[in-house]
C-alpha cells in the first residue's frame, strides 16, 4: 500500500470506529424505553417512547400541540404545564415565560424531553384537534399578494367555530430541507365541513406563504391540523366592532357568513371596518356589499389610507384607526354595549385597542387571536 | 484567517436548521468570515458605515409599523412591516429579537416583478442587528441577504 494512503485510511477508520462507538453509546444511554405521560389528572393515558421532545411525543399519539416553528422554541405557542420535576427552566424557554408561568410549571412541549413518566396539562380542546388530509379545490387571486385558498377534505368532516384557524403542514419544498407548520385563519363557514378554505398573504421571506404562493397547485394534497383557538363570537346582544386589514379579512368572512346563512346570534348589530392601501388592496368588495344590502344589521366600512385620484375611491379615506375613531364617536349604536373583534398585526391590534378603550370599549370586551 | 471559538460557534448555528430551517447563509458557498470580510469591503468602496445603515434600517421599520400591516408610502418607496410569532436569538448569542419582516421596495414597481434581495429589500430586527454588531450582511440566496448595492439605494436615501 502507498504509504500516501496509510494516514488518511488510518484517520477515516479510526473515525468510523468512534462513531459506531458513540451510535452503541447512544442507542443504550439515551434509551428510555416505554414511559408514560398522564394527562390532565389521568384523563388521559399514553404509553410512549421515551427520548423525544414532549412536543413530537404527543404528536405522534395523535395530540396536537400548536406550534410555529418546528419546535426550535422560537415561536413559544406550544406552552403546557408539567406536574412532574423536569428540571429548572432551560434558557431556550426563559424567553417565552412570564413569572407566573414559571410559578405554575408551564415549559415549552418542544424543549422538555420525555426521559421519565410525566404527568402535564393541557386545555381539553386540544384532545379533538385532528390532522386532515385535503387535496386543493381552488387557487385564486384576491389581489396582487393575497391568494384564497379552498382545500376540500379527504373521507373526514371538520367541527369548527368561526374565527378558528388551523396549522398549515408546509412540506419541504425548493431548498427548504424540512416541514414547518404555520397558523392561518378558516375563512370558510363551519357549516361547510368538508371544506377548509384559507386567505393568505405573501409575506417576502416568509417560508410557508412563499410555498403557497409560488409552489402550491390545484389538484396537490395538503396536510392541516385543527381547529385551534379561543377567536369566536361571543354570544351577547352587545354590538360587535370587526377592524381586519388584508388577509386579516379570513375569520370575518366566516363569521359573517356564519351568522348570516343560520340567523346565529340575532340580536347583534355588526360594524365591519376593513382596511388596505389602494384598491388594489381591496378586495371581497362586491360580497360584502351585497351581503350588506341583504342583512340589515351588517354595516361595512370599507376604507383606504392611500387612494389614487384616478381610482375614483367614494369610501372612508385614512387609516382604519382613524375611521373606527370616528365611527365609534357618531354612527355606532351602544344601546346594547360594544365588542371589539380584531385580526391583524401585533401593531394594527395594539392601535385598534387603543382607539377602542378611548372610546369607552373595556379590555375584556376586545377579541383576538395573537399570531405574532 | 484564524476564528475564536464564539465565532466558530455562532458560524455552526447559521447553518440551515439551527436557529431557523432556512439558516443565515442561503447557497453561498463562502465561508461566514470570507462573506464578512467582502461586505465589510463592499461598504468601504461603496462609502456606508454599518451604523448609519442600521439606523435607516429602523427608521424603516418604524415607518413601516405606521401602515399597520398594509404598505405605507415613504417618498419613493413602499414599506411594509409584518410580524411572526415569536423570538430568533442571534447566532452570536448576544441577543433575542422579535420575529418581523420589513420589505421596502419602489413604489413605481408592481410587487408582482419584484425580487427579493435584488429590487426588494427584505430585513428583520435580528438582520438589523447581525449588521450594525456583526457585519453579517448573510450569505447570498438567504431571504435576508441585505445586499450593500441595494441598501445604499433604500436605507440611505431616506
Amino acid at each position: 500500500m502507498s504509504p500516501i494512503l496509510v494516514g488518511p485510511l488510518t484517520v477515516a477508520g479510526i473515525s468510523t470506529f468512534l462513531a459506531l462507538v458513540i451510535a452503541i453509546l447512544d442507542k443504550f444511554l439515551n434509551n428510555y424505553g416505554q414511559l408514560k405521560i398522564s394527562i390532565n389528572g389521568g384523563k388521559k393515558e399514553l404509553t410512549v417512547k421515551g427520548g423525544s421532545a414532549l412536543l413530537g411525543t404527543l404528536g405522534a399519539e395523535g395530540i396536537f400541540v400548536p406550534s410555529a416553528c418546528g419546535g426550535r422554541g422560537s415561536c413559544g405557542a406550544c406552552k403546557c404545564k408539567v406536574i412532574t420535576d423536569v428540571g429548572p427552566h432551560l434558557p431556550t424557554e426563559m424567553p417565552y415565560m412570564s413569572p407566573r408561568d414559571i410559578e405554575d410549571n408551564i415549559r415549552l412541549a418542544c424543549q422538555i424531553k420525555v426521559r421519565k413518566d410525566l404527568a402535564i396539562e393541557l386545555p381539553e380542546e386540544l384532545f379533538s384537534i385532528k390532522k386532515f388530509q385535503t387535496r386543493v379545490e381552488s387557487i385564486k387571486d384576491l389581489t396582487y399578494d393575497i391568494k384564497e385558498i379552498l382545500l376540500s377534505i379527504d373521507g373526514q368532516t371538520i367541527e369548527f367555530q368561526a374565527g378558528q384557524y388551523v396549522q398549515l403542514v408546509v412540506p419541504p419544498y425548493g431548498e427548504m430541507p424540512e416541514s414547518v407548520q404555520r397558523a392561518y385563519s378558516m375563512s370558510s363557514r363551519p357549516g361547510d365541513a368538508k371544506h377548509v378554505e384559507l386567505l393568505i398573504r405573501l409575506v417576502p421571506g416568509g417560508i410557508a406563504t412563499t410555498w403557497v404562493h409560488k409552489f402550491l397547485k390545484e389538484g396537490d394534497t395538503v396536510e392541516v391540523v385543527g381547529p385551534f383557538g379561543e377567536f369566536r363570537i361571543h354570544d351577547t346582544p352587545a354590538s360587535m366592532i370587526c377592524v381586519a386589514g388584508g388577509s386579516g379579512m379570513a375569520p370575518f368572512k366566516s363569521m359573517l357568513n356564519h351568522m348570516h346563512e343560520t340567523g346565529a346570534f340575532p340580536e347583534k348589530e355588526i360594524w365591519y371596518f376593513f382596511g388596505a392601501r389602494t384598491t388594489k388592496d381591496m378586495f371581497y368588495l362586491d360580497e360584502m356589499a351585497a351581503l350588506s344590502a341583504s342583512w340589515p344589521r351588517f354595516h361595512f366600512v370599507p376604507a383606504l389610507s392611500e387612494p389614487k385620484p384616478e381610482e375614483n375611491w367614494k369610501g372612508e379615506v385614512g387609516l382604519i384607526t382613524d375611521v373606527l375613531d370616528r365611527y365609534l364617536q357618531g354612527n355606532v349604536d351602544r344601546a346594547k354595549g360594544l365588542e371589539g373583534y380584531l385580526c391583524g398585526s401585533p401593531g394594527m391590534i395594539n392601535a385598534c385597542i387603543n382607539v377602542m378603550k378611548r372610546n369607552g370599549l373595556t379590555e375584556d370586551k376586545i377579541y383576538f387571536d395573537k399570531f405574532a | 484567517m484564524k476564528l475564536r471559538p464564539a465565532e466558530i460557534k455562532a458560524f455552526e448555528r447559521m447553518r440551515p436548521g439551527v436557529i431557523t430551517i432556512q439558516g443565515f447563509l442561503g447557497n453561498d458557498i463562502r465561508p461566514p468570515e470570507e462573506i464578512i470580510a467582502e461586505d465589510e469591503a463592499e461598504f468601504a468602496r461603496l462609502g456606508l458605515d454599518f451604523e448609519t445603515i442600521a439606523s435607516g434600517l429602523e427608521k424603516l421599520r418604524a415607518a413601516g409599523e405606521r401602515g399597520l400591516g398594509e404598505p405605507i408610502s415613504l417618498g419613493k418607496f413602499l414599506v411594509q412591516t409584518g410580524d411572526a410569532r415569536g423570538m430568533l436569538p442571534c447566532p452570536y448569542n448576544d441577543g433575542l429579537y422579535h420575529k418581523n419582516a420589513v420589505s421596502v421596495r419602489a413604489a413605481d414597481q408592481p410587487f408582482e416583478s419584484c425580487v427579493e434581495g435584488e429590487d426588494m429589500l427584505v430585513f428583520s430586527d435580528l438582520s438589523i442587528h447581525l449588521l450594525r454588531v456583526h457585519h453579517f450582511c448573510q450569505g447570498r440566496g438567504s431571504p435576508f441577504r441585505l445586499e450593500p448595492e441595494l441598501l445604499k439605494k433604500m436605507a440611505v436615501s431616506e
